[in-house]
Order: C-alpha cells, then structure tokens, then sequence
C-alpha cells in the first residue's frame, strides 16, 4: 500500500487537514442548522398559537430516537478510540454498530412521519408542522449521509488503511448528534 | 509522521492538556486517551430522562430549565468530549466561533421584527391575526383538551362565518343582480333569462320550500332552467332559507 506524499499536516494551524476540512464543514453546518433552529424559535415565541400544533408530537418517540443517537454516538467515539490504537477491525465494528443506530433512527422516523401524515399532519399543514419536517428532514438527510460515509470507512478501516478518516466521520456524526440534542426539546418538549 | 507533531498549546481549560500529546502510536489525533466516554455516556442518559421528566412537574420555568438548559448540557459534553473541542487546537475553536457569532448575529438582527407584532410606530396587523385565529380555534377544542395525545384529529379549517347579504352579493349577485332584477353581469350569456326578485308575480308562484330546494339543488330539481347551479355544498337549509328571506325583504317592494 503506497501513497503519493501529501500534505496530512498544516504546519500554521497544526491540524490535520482532513479534520481541519471537518470543522469548515461543521462551521457552515452551524449556520445552516443554527439558522433553521433560530427562525423557528422566534416563530415559535411571536406566535403562542403553534403550541396547539406542538401537542401532537409524540414525545416518547423522540426520546427514544434521542436515546439511538446518544448511544450511536458512543459507539462512534469507542470506534475512534479503537483506531487510535491501530485495531482498526475493532473500529470497523464500532462503526458497523453506529450505522445501526442511524437505520434504527431512521426506521423509527419514517414510522413517526407515516402516523402522522395519515392523520393528517402534513408539511403544508401550518407553519409548525413545515418547520417540523424541514428541520427533522434535513436532519435526518444528515443521518443517511454520514451512515452511507461511515460503510466506506467501515470497509477501509476493517484493513486498517485510513483509520484517521474515523475520527473524522465522528466528529461529524457527534455534530449531528448535538443537532438533534436540541431538535428534541424545541419539537417534542416544548409544548 | 506529521500528525506526531507535538501537540503541546492546548487549551488550559481541560485539565489533560499535560497528556494530551504523548503516546499516540499511529498519528490519529492523539488525544481522548484520558476521556471516560462510558461516563459521560451514562451522564447523557441521567440527563436524557430529566428533560423527559421535567414537563410532569407542570411547571413552566422547570420545563425550560430542563428541556433548554439540559439541551446546552449535554450538546457542551458531546462537543468537548466526544468530539475533542476541549483539546483541540485554536483555529477549530475560532473557526466554530465564528459561525455561532453569525448565527447570533443573523438571530439578533430579524428576531425583533418576528418574535413582536407591535412598537414604536408599527404593528403587524396579520402576523396578530394570524395569532388570533389560531388561539380561538384552538379555544373551541378546549373540552378535549386534556385528551390531546396523538390520536387526535388535525383540527378542522376555521368556519367562515354565514352572512346572507355576504352570500348575496358574492355569489348570487353575479347573475340576478345587485339590484335583484336578473341583469348581473353574467345573465348576458343566460337563456332563459334569471328570475327578476323584484316582481310580486315571482313571489306569488313560489314558496319558500321551492326556493330553499332551487338554491341547494339547482334549478332542474324544480323544472326551471339547470343554469340557476346547486350551491348545497356551500349552504345548508337554514341558511338557504336565510338568503330567501334576505333577497324577499331586500328586493320585494311592497310584496
């Protein structure tokens, strides 16, 4: 296995690119996210009425979704431990188990939508229901995506080539976790 | 290797700064050794179930406490620890920073205008409106509302309220008239021509209970002309019968 050299190391910041790569990206995550979730909020303060709309989700379903992804992240950052290490099948599992937590997150979110668009709560339905699923779906388009990144990394990682790369796809997966974090008080808490 | 770099100038805000840079066989971001990720897993958990909990207390101030300030909690301990931010270098820090110092920018600069309707000189009339009708609606489901759960229905569109003149002039006026002589602007076109609500000889051939039929179900559900159309999806009975009263009082001179 050989690699042209390149530079895996910028000497001004002293960061690794890959993961100085990941906090831009989280950077701009930060606006496109923080942006959604603070329009939302100053809807939600200037109009009392979206708590009779807020009484219909259901909260149980997004603590456990909540807990899936509180746990995914742990098993991400064990992945990232194990590969810090150099045990990268180790890490191809932790990660293996991650990607489980993001289809559990996902099954149990299309069954979430399914309900509710069959009774009738559908994203033109007012303006909270059009913030619930824009912000929820981008959220869970973030979870697909890095569940799709982590099986390429799985797969490298499990012959330990490329383990930097996940530590990398953690950090963004923690990122998406946080997201959520607050997601879960402002759509299912809040009331 | 180049990520063996020495890691040294974390920030002093961690306590594993003295560690941080030693050890790493492989050159993977060589921190996190000295984490108890099981820990601070297990605290998310603790802190998960309050923020569930917190809302039974019924308790408005408590509910926020534990919803939005468990919610920077546990957002803080995944950052700093699951994510390494307490031991990474500056740039990520700033780079961050100044992200959130945009986000509180762009929230600071347009939440005004959003979160309140009035002020100095200015009030957003549909913005209170829109409020206003979503509380009243909200009001009439009040009897069910310690049953609110899942199963319940979306709440119906707000009914617009009945008024006969309304009705009139928005939908009959088209044909018979503002005036109720048959010469709206649409009758042009029509053969025959429609009813002239000013002629006592309408009155005398017709009763109530024809004309109640005729606006609900069209005029071939009495013979007449089908182009008189069936308005019973926008009017019931009763207020059919209110549009005859109206047109009869407001028309009929002296019928």
């Amino acid at each position: 296995m050989s690699y042209p050299p390149i530079a895996t190391q910028r000497r001004s910041t002293g960061i690794p690119t890959g993961r100085l790569a990941v906090w831009w990206v989280l950077a701009s995550e930060v606006v496109i996210f923080g942006g959604l979730l603070a329009s939302y909020l100053m809807f939600r303060i200037g109009h009392p009425e979206w708590a009779d709309a807020a009484v219909h989700t259901n909260t149980w379903i997004g603590a456990f979704n909540t807990f899936v992804l509180l746990t995914s992240s742990f098993t991400a950052v064990l992945g990232h431990q194990a590969a810090e290490r150099g045990e990268g099948k180790l890490a191809a599992r932790y990660l293996i188990y991650t990607i489980l937590g993001a289809a559990t997150f996902v099954g149990v979110k299309s069954y979430e939508w399914w309900y509710e668009i069959s009774h009738g709560y559908t994203i033109t339905t007012n303006n909270f229901w059009s913030f619930y699923y824009t912000a929820a779906g981008l959220h869970a388009a973030h979870v697909i995506a890095g569940a799709v990144i982590m099986g390429y990394i799985a797969r490298d990682a499990a012959k330990n080539v490329n383990l930097h790369r996940v530590e990398l796809i953690g950090i963004y997966w923690h990122f998406v976790d946080v997201v959520w974090i607050f997601l879960f008080p402002l759509l299912y808490i809040a009331k | 290797m180049a990520e063996n770099i020495e890691q040294g100038g974390h920030g002093g805000d961690q306590g594993h700064g003295g560690h941080g840079g030693h050890g790493a066989e492989h050159g993977h971001g060589d921190h996190g050794h000295h984490i108890n990720y099981k820990k601070i897993y297990l605290v998310l958990l603790v802190l998960l179930v309050i923020s569930v909990a917190g809302p039974f207390l019924g308790i408005f101030w408590v509910t926020l406490l534990t919803a939005f300030g468990i919610a920077i909690v546990k957002a803080t301990l995944v950052v700093q620890n699951f994510m390494h931010l307490k031991i990474e270098r500056q740039i990520a820090k700033w780079v961050l920073a100044a992200s959130l110092l945009l986000l509180f920018l762009f929230f600071a600069g347009v939440a005004p205008d959003v979160m309140k309707h009035d002020g100095a000189g200015w009030e957003n009339l549909a913005a209170k409106a829109v409020v206003d009708a979503g509380i009243d609606s909200g009001e009439e489901h009040g009897e069910e509302g310690e049953e609110h759960d899942e199963e319940a229905e979306p709440e119906p569109e707000p009914v617009v309220a009945f008024a006969p003149d309304q009705a009139y002039s928005q939908i009959c006026s088209t044909c018979h008239g503002a005036g109720g002589r048959g010469d709206g602007a649409g009758a042009a076109a029509l053969d025959p021509k429609p009813a002239d609500f000013t002629l006592a000889e309408f009155w005398e051939t017709r009763t109530d209970a024809d004309l109640v039929k005729v606006i609900r179900e069209g005029g071939a559900s009495v013979g007449k002309s089908a182009q008189m159309a069936p308005w019973g999806a926008l009017y019931d009975e009763e207020q059919a019968q209110q549009i005859v009263d109206y047109i009869r009082n407001t028309f009929v001179q002296g019928g």
